[in-house]
């Protein structure tokens, strides 16, 4: 299925290509040419612009650093060292991926605005630093002796195949990349960074991976604007419009897309370039009015771009859904897979020892202390406000405690992050259910699935076992945002039991529901437990958990309040005081 | 709808988007009277609340208060038709002092000059608030905090007093100092109050009538002392 | 020219605090102000009644106003679309969305402005702006510094507008709701504090602010109207020094930077100065995101 997605996109790519060479065969004014020629640089920064920032969510205002980068590689080059940019340019996407990645280590320590500054401040700290290095203007000398050596062409045609074969490049590296691990990877992270954690995606890893090959592909863009130009100037290729450009073709095309970008070059880059042409003299900055009022019309009307927008009109109602699956199910997949054996029953699977965590004045864990045996169905209970979820959160990875430890099949979980926590075996649901909503119901298991294996193959047929298992195999094909409740309950459970855990921690996946679904979750439940999964669960419901657990902790003000069976705990007479308060008790 | 009638919610659903939380919810508060709504977590008991501060927008049913529809009100201008809320968690303005939280409680009386009266009866319910009056309100203790919180409810001097869990994560003693407070509050104000706990005794103690909320539908209602020794309430909460 | 940079660094620290919201645009509405105090001083100038020294600064504190009124309608119409309630809806809470619309908006008054008032640079002068006061002899005998007297008194302003607007912020009906609105959206709602208002009185104090500073320094060099996006780093350099969301710590942050960049002028040559402060903001952003004075946000 993924195969077949990837040979129809292929297809469109030579579809596109021929068609556009035909029409450069057929322009014969060079002004038209050049713009053909530019279009395509364009589109590449649109789609390495739309690989790293469209598919993880981070948005990227610093492209031109890359770009700028890239063109002054090749020009320095030609004008000192006299190589040819058929040398240089290659170099200048490797620069390009160099310099992606040593941005990204220190950049992606930060979050949401912070983020977004840093990368605006990159390109113009290098504007500043090559003006002063002296190169306000480099020009790429003429080459008369050995024209296709420097790239330097008398008919502009030649230029327009170089700048179509680089577009082809980037397409056909984007196709493969959005119908792999890493696309999917980078669509979870940008749907969810949280989930995707805690379903054991290297977000740090992935975010890396994407952008360095961004970076790259800026590069060579910016490498063949210099030999297209042949003038390079700081402002021209570090400056502000060159990142806002990149971002708008690939926000007014279609983010996340694979011909959002080129759309949006083919629009706009034609548009503004002739405006200029025409009105330049009239109206300086025509063109950066252009685009802004071209950015301010999509955010407001088509923030996702245009081409969501077309399709949203043309097919009314049906969702806007990424990523790249069509049913790939196979429903014969062994539900074995996701079986897990014991060697003793008795042994202690989680122990935690004197778990403490504060917020500011509140102590929301203290001082915990329990043992969680292997193969056993756990409930934690205790009044709201009692710290469980907080205490999940730590298991979890997701919180650092201030004391205390945390062993896990006798290895210690302590400062580990959230992915490794899930690869070594320990499994989540979420309270506030975080679905991928744009991802099918499919995407979303099968990229719980990944954590253990890199073959589309494989992880479909986890993801499989995992959807029978719960019974969504109607759903499979449905984004994970159309779900009823109980649906998306269930699928977060796939999900989980996608990662093949030995420990599933599930927070209130009964809440909100009506008896008849309540009973089917306790059904499922029963049969992950079957596999010999140990499950901790977290409920509010204590109708519903008492037919379930084998046993209970209670938690009240964070601290253990007492454990045992369900029918101790119900006659406990401090539990009753935590949850009905004290008078009950006395007139009980 | 009889005369003292304040506040009466008819057939509401409500929800945040997709499914519905709370399912044709009926509740009447007469001008005086302190109500109770009780049940478990996740029985919806927020949700009324924002419902009727505005913040939720219910999907079907109405609200009237003092004779009009509610529900043609903005959100923010509901505070300044006398509905104070005391949302659950206490939600004080961290970074500003006790006594500037006081006075944005009283934000809805414009010129300010009746609030140094309303300001010193506060007081007098909860000493402490005067005397860290200059005090940033994210340092206080959780039980300050809820007092400063109810505090702030009052500067306003409103018709109706909803508080939202007032006694969430706090000790059981700072608790029950709360709870006393509130009773004293409502004898010599006869303020009209909603209160939503998840404490059953406490709730139940304290008002002249009770809902019981149970997955976002009443399930019962009455007299607290019918209510009191129904085994429905403990099913609910203790599921046996 | 710290205070300058110092009150500028005020107006954005207003909107990201109160709102939330990262305004690129900013340098744009510096222009804006910088743009109203010489078209003002041109044509009103030449009656003798305005020719006084003083009169480039009233226009500096006019632009201000004016400005607000801007930033307001624009608010209205465009912002208010992509922040505040509406925005929970959006993909990542809007956050994306504000960014690039704030982008777009630079864009428009940036290449607008270019059209509009032509690249030439221009500039607003008066004999204030080419005398200085001496002091000195300092170090040594031959060392004096010259204190520009346009300067001091645009200095001099610019700290009175903080402190103004400071006690606006502290003791008034209208500050404690903005402060509200920024400390705790929800319970602003609960009090009766229309929310939405709030943000838009924001985003109006916040560019009027920034265009008073953009009018002070008017006078002080020639501008076109690209010079936004020079003073944008700055800007932001200077308030996440002192700390997103603090007042206080963004007129000391801009202020910190102003000297940084008069220090370096010393010892640097002209167009690495610029780049010192960038470098500066980088090392701040990576090791101590909250500044000086600034709250840590989890969720930045």
């Amino acid at each position: 299925m993924s195969v077949s997605g990837v040979r129809k996109d292929f297809l469109h790519i030579a579809l596109f290509g021929l068609v556009y060479i035909v029409l450069a065969a057929l322009v014969s004014n060079s002004y038209y040419l050049l713009i053909m020629t530019i279009v395509p640089v364009w589109a590449v920064m649109g789609l390495s612009w739309n690989l790293f920032s469209g598919y993880s969510g981070l948005i990227s205002f610093g492209h031109a650093a890359f770009f700028g980068l890239g063109a002054y590689l090749v020009a320095l080059c030609m004008v000192v060292w006299e190589l040819n940019p058929w040398i240089t340019i290659p170099l200048a996407t490797l620069a390009g991926g160099v310099s992606g990645l040593l941005v990204g280590i220190p950049t992606f320590r930060l979050r949401g605005h912070y983020f977004a500054l840093a990368m605006l401040a990159y390109p113009l700290a290098l504007l500043y630093i090559f003006e002063w290095l002296g190169y306000q203007e480099v020009a790429l000398p003429m080459n008369r002796e050995a024209p296709l050596m420097y790239m330097q062409f008398e008919n502009p045609f030649y230029y327009v195949l170089l700048g179509l074969l680089l577009l082809l490049f980037t397409l056909v590296i984007t196709t493969l990349i959005s119908h792999s691990r890493l696309g999917m990877s980078l669509l979870a992270i940008k749907l969810d960074e949280d989930a995707a954690e805690a379903v054991g995606i290297n977000t740090l890893y992935w975010k890396l991976v994407a952008i360095t090959i961004s970076a790259a592909l800026a590069g060579a863009a910016g490498g063949f604007y210099a030999v297209v130009l042949l003038v390079v100037t700081p402002l021209a290729v570090f400056g502000m419009l060159v990142s806002a450009q990149a971002l708008i073709f690939a926000m007014f095309g279609g983010v996340g897309t694979l011909w959002g970008p080129v759309l949006g070059a083919i629009i706009l880059v034609p548009l503004s370039e002739i405006l200029y042409a025409r009105y330049a003299a009239d109206f300086p900055g025509i063109q950066g009015v252009i685009y802004g009022v071209a950015i301010i019309a999509v955010i407001l009307f088509a923030p996702e771009g245009i081409l969501w927008k077309v399709r949203s009109l043309l097919r009314p109602g049906q969702f806007r859904m990424l990523g790249s699956s069509a049913s790939v199910a196979d429903f014969s997949a062994d539900e074995s897979l996701l079986a897990v054996t014991h060697d003793d029953r008795n042994e202690t699977i989680l122990e935690v020892s004197d778990l403490s965590k504060a917020y500011g004045g509140l102590q929301a864990t203290d001082a915990l202390s329990f043992k969680v045996r292997q193969g056993e169905l756990l409930g934690i209970i205790g009044p709201n406000g009692a710290g469980k979820t907080t205490l999940f959160n730590l298991l979890n990875g997701f919180v650092k405690p201030d004391k205390g430890s945390i062993h896990f099949q006798n290895k210690a979980l302590l400062n580990l992050r959230p992915n490794r926590i899930c690869a070594m075996g320990i499994a989540r649901t979420f309270q506030v259910a975080k679905p991928f909503t744009h991802l099918s119901v499919l995407d979303n298991v099968i990229v719980g699935a990944y954590v253990h294996t890199s073959s589309r193959q494989a992880a479909g047929q986890i993801a499989s076992a995992a959807i029978a298992l719960v019974g969504l195999e109607q759903q499979c094909d449905l984004p994970g945002a159309n779900l009823t409740n109980k649906e998306l309950r269930l699928m977060e459970l796939a999900r989980a039991l996608a990662s093949k855990p030995s420990l599933i921690l599930v927070d209130e996946i009964l809440a909100g529901l009506d008896p008849e679904a309540m009973q089917e979750m306790l059904v499922v439940l029963q049969k992950v437990r079957a596999l010999g999964i140990t499950i901790v669960i977290i409920e509010h419901s204590m109708q519903a958990m008492v037919q379930l657990v084998d046993r209970f902790v209670v938690l009240d003000h964070g601290a253990l309040l007492a454990q045992g069976s369900p029918e101790e705990i119900v006659k406990n007479p401090a539990v009753i005081e935590a949850y009905l308060g004290k008078k009950w008790l006395e007139n009980a | 709808m009889p005369e003292s009638t304040l506040l009466e919610l008819a057939n509401i659903s409500a929800g945040y988007g997709g499914p519905k939380v709370l399912h044709d919810i009926n509740i009447s508060l007469s001008a005086g009277e302190f109500i109770s709504v009780i049940g478990p977590n996740g029985a919806g008991k927020s949700t009324l609340f924002k419902t009727i501060s505005g913040i939720v927008t219910p999907a079907s049913g109405s609200i009237f208060y003092k004779g009009s529809n509610l529900l043609e009100v903005e959100a923010s201008r509901r505070a300044h038709l006398g509905l104070a809320h005391v949302p659950e968690g206490r939600q004080v303005f961290p970074s500003m002092s006790v006594l500037e939280n006081l006075e944005l409680g009283a934000y809805v009386d414009k010129t300010g000059v009746e609030f140094r009266q309303t300001f010193e009866k506060i007081v007098s319910w909860f000493p402490v608030l005067g005397e860290r009056q200059q005090q940033l309100a994210g340092t206080l203790s959780g039980g300050e905090q809820q007092m400063l919180a109810i505090g702030r409810g009052l500067a306003a001097n409103p018709d109706i007093l909803m508080l939202d869990e007032p006694s969430m994560g706090l000790a059981p003693t700072i608790a029950d100092e709360i709870f006393e407070r509130l009773i004293e509050i409502h004898k010599t104000t006869r303020l009209s109050i909603i209160l939503v706990e998840q404490r059953v005794a406490e709730a139940l103690h304290f008002a002249s009538r009770a809902y019981v909320l149970e997955a976002g539908r009443i399930i019962l209602s009455g007299n607290p002392a019918e209510l009191q020794n129904d085994d429905r309430i403990r099913q609910a909460y203790l599921g046996m | 020219m710290g205070a300058m940079y110092g009150l500028m660094c005020v107006g954005l620290t207003i909107i990201f605090g109160v709102m939330r919201v990262i305004n690129f645009a900013q340098g744009e509405f510096m222009m804006l102000g910088m743009y109203f105090a010489y078209f003002c001083f041109a044509w009103f100038g030449t009656y003798a009644f305005f020719d006084g020294l003083w009169f480039p600064f009233l226009l500096a504190l006019l632009a201000g106003p004016a400005v607000f009124l801007v930033g307001l309608v624009l608010h209205r119409l465009l912002i208010n679309a992509v922040t505040g309630r509406q925005a929970s809806q959006l993909e990542a809470q809007g956050h994306y969305a504000q960014l690039v619309l704030t982008l777009g908006i630079a864009l428009v008054l940036q290449n607008g402005g270019l059209f509009l008032f032509g690249s030439s640079p221009v500039s607003v002068s008066n004999e204030l702006s080419y005398s200085a006061w001496e002091w000195g002899p300092m170090i040594g005998e031959r060392v004096s510094v010259f204190v520009n007297q346009a300067q001091t008194i645009s200095a001099i302003l610019a700290v009175f507008v903080v402190i103004g607007f400071g006690l606006l912020m502290a003791k008034t009906r209208l500050g404690k709701s903005l402060r509200a609105s920024a400390d705790n959206p929800d319970a602003a709602i609960y009090m009766g504090i229309n929310v939405d208002r709030a943000h838009r009185l924001a985003f109006g104090f916040g560019v009027g602010i920034t265009a008073i500073g953009g009018g002070l320094l008017a006078s002080n060099a020639p501008f076109q109207p690209y010079i936004g996006t020079e003073y944008v780093i700055i800007m932001y350099a200077g308030v996440v020094l002192g700390g997103l969301g603090s007042i206080r710590g963004a007129f000391l942050g801009g202020l910190s930077i102003g000297v940084l960049q008069q220090v370096s002028a010393i010892i640097l040559p002209n167009q690495l100065q610029n780049t010192v402060i960038f470098i500066c903001f980088l090392i701040i952003i990576l090791f101590r995101p909250q500044g000086f004075f600034g709250k840590k946000d989890r969720t930045a």
